[in-house]
């Protein structure tokens, strides 16, 4: 058994209610509870997190728009006629700025495989108004979420540590503030000794 | 490069269609796009990434040693919370790049191994000690303000995952940053003893810190084939003098001196010339010589070894959940 190479996990982080879980990165773990607490661990140092998602790397399917331009036959595949159709979420990037996110939470669609899912997806014309640089399809059923009632033991205490946030700091003094203040402790000495005399 | 699992054998020079392709990669990072994983990219590429990404996962990992040894002796509650806090960030930090490293086809594993067998490079101003508390602030300000000149350089990277992970260190880095400014100010400008331990601090890690940037642009070897593809959008050189630039006027403004005796301002360039590195002793530490070179991978070693029962009880717990799924229980 290897020591520390356990299996990948995808982590999708959402900030608050009602905005789009966001491909945050990858932890490792031995199963998906792990993956979670190390996703907390790794991810949610600092506000804000409501909700937290694993899902096993293996499981998700990720396409980019270059590899869909190499490969015109990407969706070329034998669907068993028996296969049947579950929910697969939908993740897309549309930006090249720079951003800690690889790619965010869009909607879902209903399909037998990921390439289905993906040709489905691609469907939409709501996800596709702009140009879609990267896809991920995650199934549903491969998703591990926190729950509600794990928000105040996981992610509200990062909210009291404000000392990890550069804004705590706000208040050095420097530069020209600083030689001022250092100008008039050299004068004090001398006007202290002038009055005296 | 010492991979045990080779690495995808795409995007070599000898391939036939390896021009046209290079010509379609080269044209999309002209155009800003980021490359992911999925995309073919030269061998060179990859491997450059993954020598880049791997020594600075090491140096966060390795990083959290000369810091970690003074969280027993903070000298107030809230300097120590700040201090657990940032080495937990680095901590962290080791985590997101070497992720980063994994998307290009390498295991986590194989590069802990290599750092841990002492075959692996990592940023060399954490060879030095840290001697008295003073240097906590010092590394956060010097030391952390010069790798956010690297890692703000790297956030603009054409490589997606590396990209990421740069942005997301950077916003957390500041906040290293700040504190080591807030407490070198306050020394500074405290009881003399205070500000001899800041005078002190600074005499230490002003050089470590200007090595931090590597080697003179003429003895860098990897830097134009970096600067082509876009994974360094600056040369050594050049963000060096911009350290150097923007850290003497605010080292002076606190009354601190560098310890520099040639260096001066050029009226007509507007820069800090600095005096002559040492890079003597630059190779020396990189070769595994600088003053904690061992100690720093024998606690490494050590932290591993003694975590091993943690990892341990992890697999064995995990087993025994998929155990307890099989057979029904607690389902």
């Amino acid at each position: 058994m290897t020591d520390t190479q356990w299996p990948r996990y995808e982590v999708f982080k959402q900030d608050k209610p009602h905005k789009p879980h966001e491909a945050v990165g990858t932890v490792h773990a031995p199963d998906p509870e792990i993956a979670l607490q190390n996703a907390r661990d790794v991810y949610v140092r600092r506000p804000d997190c409501y909700s937290l998602w694993v899902a096993p790397e293996s499981a998700v399917f990720k396409m980019t728009a270059y590899e869909l331009e190499q490969d015109p036959a990407w969706h070329v595949e034998e669907i068993p006629p028996d296969a049947p159709p579950q929910t697969y979420l939908v993740f897309t990037r549309q930006h090249h700025r720079r951003s800690m996110v690889a790619a965010s939470h869009v909607g879902q669609v209903q399909a037998r495989t990921p390439r289905e899912a993906l040709r489905r997806a691609m469907e939409q014309e709501a996800w596709t108004a702009r140009p879609v640089y990267l896809w991920w399809i995650v199934p549903q059923a491969a998703i591990t979420a926190s729950q509600e009632e794990d928000v105040p033991s996981m992610f509200a205490p990062a909210q009291e540590k404000t000392y990890r946030d550069q804004s705590h700091y706000g208040g050095i003094i420097f530069g020209k503030h600083l030689q001022k203040k250092r100008q008039q402790k050299q004068k004090q000495p001398q006007e202290k000794q002038e009055r005296s005399a | 490069m010492n991979a045990t699992r080779p690495l995808p054998n795409v995007g070599m020079p000898e391939d036939p269609d390896y021009e046209e392709k290079l010509a379609q990669f080269e044209a999309r990072i002209a155009r800003g796009e980021k490359i992911e994983p999925g995309d073919w990219m030269p061998y060179e590429y990859r491997r450059q990434l993954i020598r880049m990404i791997s020594q600075h996962a090491h140096s966060e990992v390795v990083g959290m040693l000369p810091e970690g040894a003074w969280i027993t002796r903070a000298p107030t509650l809230r300097r120590k919370l700040i201090l657990i806090a940032k080495v937990q960030d680095e901590a962290g930090h080791g985590q997101y790049l070497y992720h980063a490293a994994e998307s290009l086809g390498v295991d986590r594993e194989e590069l802990i191994d290599m750092l841990l067998a002492g075959k692996a490079k990592y940023s060399s101003v954490f060879n030095y000690p840290t001697l008295t508390w003073a240097d906590i602030g010092m590394i956060g300000w010097l030391v952390d303000g010069a790798a956010i000149k690297n890692q703000t350089m790297l956030a603009h990277c054409s490589y997606g995952p590396y990209s990421r992970a740069m942005v997301r260190i950077c916003a957390e880095e500041t906040f290293h940053y700040k504190q080591g400014k807030e407490m070198i100010t306050i020394y500074a400008q405290g009881t003399p003893e205070q500000q001899r331990m800041a005078q002190d601090a600074l005499n230490r890690w002003w050089w470590p810190a200007l090595m931090m940037f590597g080697p003179h642009d003429t003895d860098s070897p990897n830097t134009p084939v970096l600067m082509r593809w876009g994974i360094k959008t600056k040369s050594n050189d050049t963000l060096r003098q911009e350290f150097i630039d923007e850290i003497v006027p605010e080292f002076h403004a606190i009354g601190l001196e560098i310890p520099d005796p040639e260096l001066r301002y050029d009226e007509e360039t507007g820069h800090w010339i600095s005096g002559p590195i040492d890079w003597d002793e630059f190779w020396r530490v990189v070769r595994g010589n600088g003053p904690m070179n061992r100690a720093r991978m024998a606690a490494r070693r050590q932290a591993h070894e003694e975590g091993r029962w943690v990892r341990e009880a992890m697999v064995a717990y995990a087993n025994r959940q998929m155990v307890g799924d099989a057979v029904g229980v607690g389902s």
